[in-house]
C-alpha cells in the first residue's frame, strides 16, 4: 500500500500542477495512464476505433476539469470513473455494435502470443485465436457492471474499495459483482482447462 | 483453517489466492486446507483456468498518433469560434501568409509615401507656361535666323532653276 499511497500523491500532485497551468505535467499523466485507459476501454467495448475515441474523450475531460480538480480521491479512481462512465454510455448507445458484429474478423488483427522461441505453427495460431475468441465472447456476454468490475480487478489490479468508488457502489456490492461474474466465466470457460 | 467455501469470505479468499493477492501466511494456510478439501481445490482449479484464459487476452498497442490527436483537440478547444473557423486553413496561412503579409505591407507603405505632400513631384508644366518664360531677344534672334534661312533658300532656288547659271 505504500507504493499506492506514493502513486496517489504523485498523480494528484501532477494534476495540481496541471491546474496551475503546467502542460508538461499533463503529458506525464498521459504517458503514465494512456495504455491502461485504452486497454480497459478496448476490453469494455471490444472495438478499436470506439475505444480510441472514448480514451481521447477521457483525457480531454481530465484536461477540461483541471481548474476545478480537487485531490479528494486517488487520481486513477477519478480517471477510471470517467472511463467507465463513458464506456457504459457507449455500450447503452450501441456505439460498439460494429465491433460486436465483426468480432470474428477483428481477432485476426491481434498479435499472436508467442509462447516458445520458435514461431507458432498454423495450428497453434488457430488454437490461440479460437481460445481468444472464446474469452472475448465470454467477457462480452457479462452484464456491463460485472464486466467493468472484472476488467478493473483482473487487468488493473484494483482493490475492492477502489472498484467500489469507480462504480459508485459499496465494497460488498463489488464482491458480489465479482463473485457472480467469475462464476459465469468459470462455467463458460471450464472446457479450456 | 475453516473451509472458505463454508464461510461468507470464501469467494474473496479464493479469488485473492488465484490473483496472488493473499499474503504468504494466508496462502500457505489455504494450500494446506486445499490438500484435504476437494470442493476448495475444484473451485481454485476452475478459477485458475479463468485467470489464465484472461491472461491470453492482450489489448492492441496504443496508436502512434494518439497524443498528437489529443493535443490537437485540446488546442482547438482554446480557440474562439472564428479561430476555429480558420483552423483548417492554418497550415496554408502559416506557409503563405508571411510572404502575402510582407507584400501587403510594401503596398501600403508605397501608397503612404506617394501620398505625402512634402515629397510630391511637380507636375510637368503646360507648354503655354514655357512660352511665357521665353525672352524677347530669343524671339528676335529666331526671327532673324528664319529670315536668313528664307533668303538663302530663295538664292539657292534661283541658281538651281536658271539655265544661264550653268
Amino acid at each position: 500500500m505504500g507504493g499506492a499511497a506514493a502513486a496517489l500523491d504523485y498523480d494528484a500532485e501532477l494534476m495540481l500542477r496541471v491546474k496551475e497551468g503546467d502542460g508538461a505535467s499533463f503529458g506525464l499523466l498521459l504517458e503514465k495512464h494512456r495504455s491502461a485507459v485504452i486497454h480497459f476501454l478496448y476490453r469494455m467495448v471490444q472495438n478499436h476505433a470506439v475505444a480510441e475515441e472514448l480514451a481521447q474523450e477521457v483525457f480531454l475531460r481530465v484536461y477540461r476539469s483541471r481548474s476545478t480538480y480537487e485531490p479528494t480521491a486517488k487520481f486513477t479512481t477519478w480517471l477510471f470513473r470517467i472511463a467507465t462512465h463513458l464506456a457504459l454510455n457507449a455500450l447503452r448507445d450501441g456505439k460498439n455494435e460494429r465491433g460486436q458484429e465483426s468480432l470474428d474478423g477483428s481477432v485476426a488483427e491481434l498479435p499472436v502470443r508467442q509462447i516458445s522461441d520458435a514461431a507458432p505453427t498454423v495450428e497453434q495460431s488457430m488454437v490461440y485465436r479460437a481460445r481468444l475468441e472464446e474469452v472475448r465472447r465470454a467477457v462480452s456476454l457479462l452484464p456491463e457492471k460485472q464486466r467493468a468490475a472484472v476488467l478493473m480487478h483482473k487487468y488493473e489490479e484494483m482493490e475492492y474499495s477502489q472498484i467500489a468508488k469507480v462504480l459508485g457502489c459499496s465494497e460488498s456490492a463489488v464482491k458480489s459483482l465479482l463473485f457472480r461474474a467469475y462464476e459465469t466465466l468459470r462455467a463458460r470457460l471450464a472446457h479450456m482447462a | 483453517m475453516r473451509c472458505p467455501i463454508e464461510t461468507e469470505e470464501h469467494a474473496e479468499t479464493l479469488l485473492a489466492y488465484c490473483a496472488n493477492r493473499l499474503d504468504p501466511a494466508q496462502a500457505a494456510a489455504l494450500e494446506r486446507h486445499m490438500r484435504s478439501c476437494a470442493a476448495c481445490r475444484s473451485f481454485q482449479e476452475a478459477q485458475q483456468t479463468v485467470w489464465e484464459a484472461l491472461d491470453t487476452w492482450e489489448a492492441p498497442p496504443v496508436p502512434a498518433d494518439f497524443d498528437r490527436r489529443l493535443y490537437q483537440r485540446i488546442e482547438a478547444e482554446g480557440y474562439t469560434w472564428w479561430q476555429r473557423l480558420f483552423q483548417p486553413f492554418r497550415p496554408v496561412l502559416l506557409r503563405q501568409g508571411l510572404p502575402l503579409a510582407a507584400a501587403a505591407c510594401l503596398l501600403v507603405m508605397a501608397g503612404i509615401i506617394a501620398q505625402r505632400p512634402g515629397e510630391r513631384r511637380p507636375a510637368p508644366a503646360p507648354p503655354a507656361v514655357r512660352v511665357e518664360s521665353v525672352q524677347a531677344e530669343q524671339v528676335e534672334r529666331t526671327l532673324d535666323d528664319l529670315e536668313l534661312l528664307h533668303q538663302f533658300t530663295e538664292a539657292t532656288g534661283v541658281e538651281k532653276h536658271s539655265p544661264d547659271s550653268m
